[in-house]
């Protein structure tokens, strides 16, 4: 772990009351740190919460028990601090790739020509030179992710919230995305909360895992998953493998039990 | 919501919960009710205080009055009877009429070429505009009144229709096919169910049409009816009896709409959307 | 040019039909009082248009028709995208809209006359209120359905609530409440025409009455069909706007 703890989570619960149907604890009794420009991965079964544990990181969901401190100061609703990107991309619809990547800029209240020089710039990163009038709806699902971390990253965050960012995309694209997402961060380095339910994607990516147990969703183990990033063959080492399935047989069980509790 | 509730929301709630979520729905409603009231009482206040005079706005007791003697003397149910009669009526041949046209519009050519245009210019014209051609052709009496009611009703019943016959999911048709249906099979076994439930989205379209081209024929034919009834109390400045009309097929509306989200209900009794919460 | 010879033979059977009406009417097989022959139709209509009477009339119509419809539109989108963000809104106001809603809205007509007498005023009320529920329920649903992760995403990029009401929900709410202003549309011509044939001193509506109660047919139908194309024309160039403001759905 980095010296300084970027994050803090400390004893947070969660409670989820859909309305019309029984409340349901999501989160029980969680503490976490995350390390100054650490990557770590949130890794567990679906519904464990760890989603829900990323939201209120973000400031989106109130923190209702236990406190989450960033940089020493407990979070008190979304802040351009904390940037996040979702699985399904949250492009707004209506505005074109070049529009959604000024909007975070535009409320910095940069001028004109530093807000488009900035945009133009990480569109650039991200590859999607070329496309800057093109709607969302015109893109393929790697192209929105590109404009949606794009969007995020204009707005230079300090931390980085992915909530299973590459669950919505085809192998393929999937794992050119891993590629580059990392390429990002190691240029950027940010401090990053990465929520998948794909083991090889967090042991590849990931400095650390946590993984959680079934819901309600507690820090089963974290572990250790430092790899050579830099070896464009690590994903066939023996080291990596066996880290794979020692990290797959933690969150095996729990994926077992959630499917039991899911289909009672 | 977000994704991660669709698992919690799979899961069953035990009966604690359920006594809970009723507690909620009866919250809700008494809500509504208080809101519903609240307004009610503004009517009476304002005109009781005198911030309107009474012709504007008679008060809600003297309407609830008049709809009451309008009840007893049995001209209600008379009213009441005749509009929801050719209401109905008209609505019930724009539907089976709808229908037919939209299914064969989508298995003949011929029947897509020629009536294609004709909806598509029919539906968005202003029809109600027709109505002195069809007192001069019809008549007075319920043969233009219904026919008025169909020609207005017919356009979204048809629409609908073609639209859900045209989207039914291939992979439903190949599979039914395979299994062995034939034309007729097919259209009565997988086209005409899987288009259900939006034939009916066009029939809740067309029955408040039906409803609202009954009102003003009747306001511009005469006779009886709850639109003849409210135009004659206006020509003779009878403001409780106009309001009285208003209440009376404000209700007559509300319970055909009703009524109608009813049927959907149980016809659609395989759906997903009548497994799930109604929320608006 | 080759737009039009696409065009063209889709209608086809509407210039059967025509042609149908001139042979029936000039054969005698339906007599000319019960429908006059599209020539002389045209004829009149081509009368009332020089005369003056279709153009002050048309102006009067369509003129209290927008003023009703623009005026639902600004009130009923407000309320419905209030409705759906301030929960004190939903509940004090939604109880009211849902009871209203299915009501016939051809009854308010007589009291609108009540109220407002036979002028343009009454007209406008009628429209207005009449349009106002269907607008407000598809603002309303639309804003409902807003996705939660843009209102996160632009609350995380920055975005006051103020804005983010302005700048996602309301966007959000557009597609649906475009649909319901398509639907207020053609319920505007229906008031407008029914209010204008029961009581008025003015608009294509009333012409239409004057003229069919004057045994004027041949001007009457050319002036129903004249509102008959109107209001097909106001739903096509609605529909042309529609899918340019919402070009960014593909």
């Amino acid at each position: 772990m980095s010296s300084t703890a970027h994050i803090v989570i400390d004893r947070v619960s969660h409670e989820y009351r859909p309305a019309r149907r029984r409340p349901v604890l999501a989160l029980d009794d969680v503490s976490l740190a995350v390390g100054d420009r650490e990557f770590l991965a949130l890794l567990g079964p679906s519904g464990c919460g760890k989603s829900t544990l990323l939201y209120l990181v973000g400031g989106f969901l109130p923190v209702e028990e236990g406190t989450i401190q960033v940089e020493g100061r407990p979070v008190d609703g979304p802040g351009p601090d904390r940037g996040i990107v979702f699985q399904h991309f949250a492009l707004f619809p209506w505005k074109t790739v070049i529009q959604n990547v000024l909007y975070g800029l535009e409320k910095k209240g940069l001028p004109r020509e530093e807000r488009l020089r900035v945009a133009h710039e990480f569109i650039e990163l991200v590859g999607l030179a070329g496309f800057e009038d093109s709607y969302p709806a015109q893109l393929s699902g790697g192209m929105k992710q590109r404009a949606a971390i794009a969007r995020t990253l204009t707005i230079d965050p300090s931390i980085l919230l992915m909530d299973e960012p590459f669950g919505a995309l085809d192998a393929q694209t999937r794992s050119l995305m891993q590629a580059e997402l990392l390429r990002i961060w190691q240029r950027s380095r940010k401090t990053v909360i990465f929520v998948t339910h794909d083991v090889h994607e967090a042991v590849f990516l990931a400095e650390r895992i946590a993984v959680m147990s079934a819901r309600p969703g507690r820090i089963k183990e974290i572990v250790d998953a430092r790899v050579d990033r830099h070896d464009p063959e690590v994903q066939r080492t023996p080291q990596f493998l066996e880290m794979v399935d020692h990290v797959w047989n933690l969150v095996r069980a729990e994926a077992i039990q959630a499917q039991r509790s899911g289909a009672a | 919501m977000s994704e991660l509730d669709t698992p919690l929301l799979a899961r069953s709630a035990p009966s604690s919960f359920r006594f809970d979520a009723a507690l909620v729905s009866v919250g809700r409603r008494a809500g509504a009710i208080a809101s519903l009231l609240a307004l009610l009482v503004a009517w009476e206040a304002a005109s009781r205080s005198g911030i309107v005079t009474p012709f504007l706005l008679p008060p809600l007791s003297a309407v609830l009055n008049r709809v009451a003697e309008d009840a007893m003397s049995g001209e209600l149910a008379l009213n009441l009877g005749q509009t929801l009669y050719r209401a109905i009526a008209g609505f019930a041949i724009a539907g089976a009429a709808g229908v037919v046209i939209g299914i064969l519009m989508t298995r003949r050519p011929w029947v897509r070429w020629f009536f294609d245009p004709i909806v598509s210019v029919g539906f968005p014209m202003p029809k109600i505009a027709f109505l002195p051609i069809f007192m001069l052709w019809l008549g007075l009496y319920d043969v233009s009144k219904i026919s008025m009611a169909v020609f207005n009703a017919i356009f979204p019943v048809i629409a609908a229709t073609m639209a859900a016959a045209e989207g039914v999911d291939r992979h439903l048709l190949w599979s039914a096919r395979s299994l062995g249906a034939n034309e007729r099979q097919l259209l009565r076994e997988i086209i005409l169910p899987a288009a259900l439930p939006q034939i009916l989205t066009g029939l809740q379209v067309a029955l408040p049409i039906s409803m609202i081209v009954m009102i003003v024929t009747e306001m511009l034919m005469g006779g009886q009816g709850l639109g003849g009834a409210m135009i004659a109390a206006s020509r003779f400045a009878d403001s409780p009896g106009v309001f009285a009309g208003i209440v009376e097929i404000a209700v007559a509306g509300l319970c055909l709409v009703k009524g109608i989200a009813v049927l959907r209900r149980h016809l659609l009794a395989w759906h997903q959307e009548a497994q799930e919460p109604t929320t608006v | 040019m080759n737009a039009v010879a696409q065009i063209l033979p889709r209608y086809v059977p509407l210039l059967l039909l025509a042609m149908a009406w001139e042979v029936v009417t000039r054969t005698g097989l339906v007599p000319t009082a019960a429908l006059p022959p599209l020539d002389t139709v045209a004829a009149a209509w081509l009368d009332l248009a020089v005369g003056g009477d279709l153009w002050s009339n048309g102006v009067a119509s369509i003129s209290r028709g927008a003023a009703g419809l623009g005026l639902a539109i600004c009130l009923g989108s407000l309320i419905g995208v209030l409705m759906a963000w301030y929960k004190p809104v939903r509940i004090a106001v939604n109880p009211t809209v849902q009871f209203f809603y299915p009501m016939p809205k051809s009854a308010l007509i007589p009291v609108m006359v009540l109220w407002l007498g036979f002028g343009d005023a009454s007209k406008v009320a009628t429209i207005f209120i009449g349009c106002l529920l269907p607008i407000t329920l598809s603002a309303f649903n639309g804003a409902l359905g807003t996705e939660q992760v843009l209102i996160w995403s632009a609350r995380s990029l920055g975005a006051s609530r103020w804005r983010v009401l302005w700048e996602v929900v309301f966007p959000s709410a557009l597609p649906e409440l475009l649909s319901g202003i398509r639907t207020a549309l053609a319920l505007s011509f229906v008031l407008l025409v029914a209010s204008e044939l029961i009581v008025a001193r003015r608009g294509l509506g009333y012409m239409i009455g004057w003229l069919g109660d004057g045994g004027a047919y041949d001007a009457m139908f050319a002036v129903v069909l004249t509102v008959a194309l109107l209001g097909f024309l106001a739903d096509r160039l609605y529909l042309m706007l529609t899918r340019r403001i919402l070009a960014w759905r593909e």
